[in-house]
């Protein structure tokens, strides 16, 4: 009987102790979780911030878009009055159908045609050494730091004596050569990354230079050539002050980034039309900036991790 | 650059069998691809890029007007021009201060906040780590124009959010114009040049962060390390290079600020207050229509870039080879 008390007693007594160091390592966990949750908690608020502040911008154009009485005083953190209204008085009366077209018009040839010009490009600087490429290399690169004021004055003169002002395709031309410099630069990463040894393979099967560049090399870069194009579209859709310089009263010419202008008054401006115009031509953009978007920043992780 | 392709000769199966004057026609055609590929970029880029470049240095050096433009008649006045911009006291007190001064805080701001986004989204789980690069990637898409209009309809005078906020808080009674003055126009480019500006650098650097080895990380902590210690220490030497490209490219960016000064209220010439480099070589181009001096104007801005590239290059070439 008294075997079973002191078994019993040493058990109380081993509970005891296990419980006791249960209540240490439980008094320490709840100490590192509650800075845990205070480092929780501060990054929550951080998030927040940063959300508020890198979205408000385009949430108020979005507010402002769809509120038929923005502009008109004490608007609210939503809209007052739902309505589609000033898109459709922008689409129709605003004239943006037509900007809008003059826009498309304008990038789709400019990405036809740099695309084609930057690709052939790439492919020599990549894949070929030659008198002069490291040259042509920085030459390429220095170009795309010159600042548009610097080019607008000879190029405006210059198109002038084309008799190309207010026109459409004097615009389109000054665009494939301002999106070009990027357009070989980029590709030209995409080009060097196609293994010679497919081009080779492809010789030793008794391809020609040319078939090889259909069959082996334009497959391969094709990813390349579509992040190239979303970028030369950007820029041409973008692009304002080639657009306002070159277009001057041609106003059926019009691309958006100008277009815009014409909702701004001598005495009022009417936001609720900029802010939906602004909607229009900023939703096209943020849909190609995903498509490319995936692929720059894997680009980027890829290079940094492989050092 | 070691598997650059130099001269295709391998291609057996195809010039063998030709005689020996189509293999000759051929290494010459061999010879020139890489010039055949490049001449009809070369061209646009010299029509349209180079020969423009020569010609503003051109238009710099002559009193080149409207009269010029339509006779196409030089008229030299040789540096008179750069004379009259070095000695306008304009340049000095508003020209140079709201270009450089604003270059400066632009860019310490944007790579300040695109860091500090960085870390923050390089310690969050992938959930909100994508939540987070979602949102910076909508900044980044906002093209400029539509992004400066934002800008204003939020400042506006009479019915901005900005001026309704504050006097519905009682902390000004009436509406301010907040384009009027020239710091706190400045200020708003700022905040609008920072909000479009900071995802790039964000981006950027989170990708060269989750590079950085973890074991280096955690051994600094294991040594007792703060957080604020492991960044300075381990990952801005480790970064050097990524920082250095970030910084150099938004100093590129921030000093040709156009559209985001243009589209403002004033800021398209009628407020001489809030001219900078490549604004008021525009409207002294195309508003007064002296587009010598305004070329004198843009050619000094040229220089300047240039001269940040040379240093990006050189940067650059130390990262890779060309």
């Amino acid at each position: 009987m008294s075997t079973v008390t002191t078994n019993e007693r040493s058990d109380a007594s081993r509970s005891t102790r296990s419980e006791a160091s249960a209540d240490i390592a439980q008094l320490r966990k709840g100490r590192k979780s509650g800075r845990k949750v205070r480092i929780a908690g501060g990054k929550a608020v951080l998030v927040v911030l940063l959300l508020g502040f890198t979205l408000f911008p385009a949430f108020w154009m979005l507010s402002s878009a769809f509120d038929a009485q923005a502009g008109a005083g004490g608007q609210q953190i939503l809209p007052r009055e739902w309505s589609l209204s000033n898109f459709e008085y922008v689409l129709t009366e605003g004239g943006f159908d037509v900007f809008l077209r003059n826009s498309a018009i304008v990038a789709v040839v400019t990405v036809l045609a740099s695309a084609l010009l930057a690709l052939l490009a790439s492919v020599a600087v990549a894949r070929f050494r030659f008198k002069f490429r490291t040259a042509m290399l920085l030459m390429i690169l220095i170009v795309q730091m010159v600042p548009l004021e610097a080019l607008v004055i000879p190029l405006f003169v210059q198109v002038r004596d084309l008799q190309l002002l207010n026109t459409l395709l004097g615009l389109m031309v000054v665009y494939v050569a301002l999106s070009l410099p990027f357009g070989i630069w980029m590709l030209r990463g995409f080009v060097a990354a196609v293994p010679v040894e497919l081009e080779e393979a492809a010789y030793i099967d008794g391809a020609s230079w040319g078939r090889m560049f259909r069959s082996v090399l334009l497959p391969l870069v094709m990813p390349g050539l579509v992040a190239t194009s979303v970028f030369s579209f950007i820029t041409a859709w973008n692009e304002f002050i080639f657009a306002m310089t070159l277009l001057g009263g041609a106003t059926e010419n019009y691309t958006v980034a100008i277009g815009l202008k014409q909702f701004f008054g001598e005495h009022s401006n009417e936001w609720g039309y900029i802010m939906a115009a602004s909607t229009i031509i900023t939703i096209p953009v943020m849909i190609f900036f995903v498509i490319v978007q995936r692929r720059l920043s894997s680009g980027l992780v890829a290079g940094a991790v492989k050092g | 650059m070691s598997n650059t392709l130099q001269v295709p000769t391998a291609a057996p199966g195809a010039s063998a069998p030709r005689a020996a004057g189509g293999a000759a026609r051929k290494t010459l055609l061999t010879r020139s691809r890489p010039w055949l590929l490049l001449a009809p970029a070369l061209a646009v880029l010299a029509v349209l890029l180079l020969w423009p470049l020569v010609r503003v240095l051109l238009f710099s050096l002559q009193d080149y007007g409207l009269r010029e433009i339509v006779s196409g008649e030089p008229n030299w006045i040789g540096l008179a021009n750069y004379g009259e911009i070095f000695t306008s006291p304009e340049l000095y007190t508003v020209v140079l201060p709201n270009t450089v001064g604003f270059a400066v805080f632009a860019v310490a701001g944007t790579v300040a906040l695109g860091t500090a986004v960085a870390v923050l989204m390089a310690s969050l789980g992938s959930f909100w780590r994508t939540v987070v690069g979602s949102a910076i990637m909508i900044a980044w898409a906002m093209p400029a124009v539509t992004g400066t209009y934002v800008w204003i309809w939020i400042f506006d005078a009479d019915r901005g959010i900005v001026n309704e906020t504050l006097q519905a808080l009682g902390l000004q009674d009436e509406p301010v114009n907040w384009f009027t003055n020239r710091y706190t126009f400045y200020g708003i480019v700022l905040l609008n040049v920072i909000h479009h500006g900071f995802p790039f650098v964000a981006i950027t650097i989170l990708a060269g962060l989750l590079g950085v080895p973890k074991e280096m990380l955690e051994a600094a902590e294991m040594d007792g390390a703060g957080p604020w210690r492991r960044f300075w220490r381990i990952i801005v030497p480790n970064l050097k290079q990524v920082f250095a490209v970030v910084i150099i490219l938004s100093t590129i960016w921030d000093f040709k600020v156009f559209a985001q000064v243009y589209l403002m209220p004033g800021g398209a010439g009628s407020n001489r207050e809030a001219l900078n480099l490549g604004v008021w070589s525009y409207v002294e181009s195309f508003g007064q229509n002296r587009y010598g001096f305004g070329s004198a104007i843009a050619v000094l801005l040229t220089l300047v870039l240039l001269g940040i590239t040379v240093v990006y290059v050189r940067t650059m070439l130390k990262e890779e080879e060309l």
